[in-house]
């Protein structure tokens, strides 16, 4: 069986985990760093519990709320829309393990930038919707980069979460850690370390992708120089 | 004529501002931890006292009977903060220009020139000396036609040498402005060089005041 496919499915399947898991990631920082959120830290504890669940039972909630009979999948059920053991669930599963990763650095990021500066934003007559896109995102762009990346990283990676909602179907949803799995049991063991060396290129690139883009911008850690000068 | 009588409970004891700017500089003068910056952090909108009212040119920007508490992009007031909050990430051209407009835009070079900054536009504030940093926040102020401008302690992060050309460029523009100007410092020898009138902050209340010339006309000693 050729690795090839496997290779490209997860590249598909992280990328586009990587995508919804930005998007979520930095508007829900954004939202629990601007606001009050009533019950703020219940909601808090509920976007990182896959980060210290085991993927398995990650993906059997994903599997009880997704499924057939569950209170989502039987909704989309009746809509004609089925989730499970598709690639829409392993996406669903890379990108629920990853979002913790992605809030997390989403966080300290905009928490890491002055706020002074945007207040000055603010005297100078900016909205707040631009200040966010021209000051704040801006300062706060290595972390984000860098949440990003290991977004990704953890989406290529997924494999219990993934096992449970999608499977593990080749040509469908057997993502590289499913094929390795498979190409280990059954003793594969020139394609598990194409799997192997594979992997370990790709996020060493993402890594070394993500070290570039932070290297020598200003307000890096959130620090602007006026911060840095004892303000 | 810019009217603000305001008071605001901290940590430490309640803030009572009650004072008017016409046209002139007026000094905010006291030690650290007075309450000067939450004067002017109250006035440019940045924070909310707890009671009064703040009148600026005729019009209530904030009013706690009235229930009116405008936004700061709504006020029209220049803010230089202490350290100038400089957007490190911005060239000084375009510290100037993030907040205007288009058409506002085609000014950004005016003031440049104006604020000695031409050749530095490029420049990110890192880049830039004490002097120019402090002159690039206060052309931003400026960029935006504010009818007040608030100045905190613009000149303690200068050198002696720097802060003394400083004065003297900050005179000169003063006349220029024509415009009203509250200037918060804990240096009496500042206050006294640069304002029209000083009012002398302790504990959160204006406890004297003196006009240039420092003839008292406020109670309270020295």
């Amino acid at each position: 069986m050729s690795p090839l496919g496997p290779i490209l499915l997860s590249l598909y399947v992280a990328t586009l985990a990587t995508l919804v898991v930005s998007l979520a990631g930095l508007g829900l920082a954004r939202l629990f760093t601007r606001r009050r959120v009533t019950f703020a830290k219940f909601w808090e504890s509920l976007i990182l519990l896959p980060m210290v669940l085991p993927p398995t039972i990650t993906g059997y909630i994903l599997l009880s709320l997704l499924g057939a009979k569950g209170p989502i999948g039987s909704v989309l059920a009746g809509a004609g829309i089925r989730i499970v053991f598709s690639r829409a669930a392993a996406v669903i599963a890379a990108a629920t393990v990853s979002l913790p990763l992605m809030y997390q650095h989403c966080k300290i990021a905009l928490q890491g930038t002055d706020p002074r500066l945007a207040d000055a934003a603010r005297t100078l007559g900016m909205t707040e919707s631009r200040i966010f896109r021209k000051i704040t995102l801006p300062l706060a762009a290595p972390g984000v980069l860098g949440g990003i990346a290991l977004s990704f990283a953890r989406a290529l990676g997924e494999f219990g979460a993934t096992l449970m909602l999608a499977g593990n179907i080749p040509g469908r949803t057997q993502t590289i850690p499913l094929a390795l799995f498979s190409a280990v049991e059954s003793g594969r063991t020139a394609e598990a370390n194409i799997y192997l060396l594979v992997t370990v290129i790709i996020c060493f690139a993402v890594i070394a992708i993500s070290g570039l883009a932070q290297r020598g911008r200003p307000g890096s850690r959130g620090e602007s120089p006026t911060a840095r000068s004892g303000r | 004529m810019i009217r603000v009588a305001i008071s605001k409970r901290l940590p430490h004891f309640e803030l009572r501002a009650d004072f008017e700017v016409d046209r002139s500089t007026v000094i905010l003068w006291g030690e650290s931890g007075a309450g000067k910056t939450t004067i002017l952090d109250c006035i440019s909108g940045l924070r909310r006292p707890d009671r009064g009212r703040i009148e600026l040119e005729g019009k209530t920007v904030f009013s706690s009977e009235a229930d009116i508490d405008l936004p700061p992009r709504e006020r029209g007031v220049g803010y230089v903060f202490q350290d100038y909050a400089l957007f490190p990430h911005l060239s000084a051209e375009e510290n100037i220009a993030v907040a205007l407009g288009r058409e506002g835009r085609k000014t950004t070079g005016e003031f440049l020139e104006r604020f000695g900054l031409w050749k530095q536009r490029k420049r990110r504030p890192e880049l830039l000396s004490g002097g120019e940093r402090q002159r690039l926040a206060l052309a931003r102020a400026l960029a935006i036609r504010p009818r007040l401008l608030l100045l905190d302690e613009p000149f303690s992060a200068l050198d002696s040498g720097t802060r003394e050309e400083t004065y003297r460029e900050f005179l000169a523009l003063r006349e220029d402005l024509g415009m009203s100007v509250l200037l918060v410092t804990h240096s009496r020898r500042e206050a006294e060089r640069l304002g029209h009138r000083i009012l002398e902050l302790k504990d959160g209340v204006v406890s004297s005041e003196w006009c240039r010339e420092a003839c008292c006309i406020g109670s309270g000693e020295d």
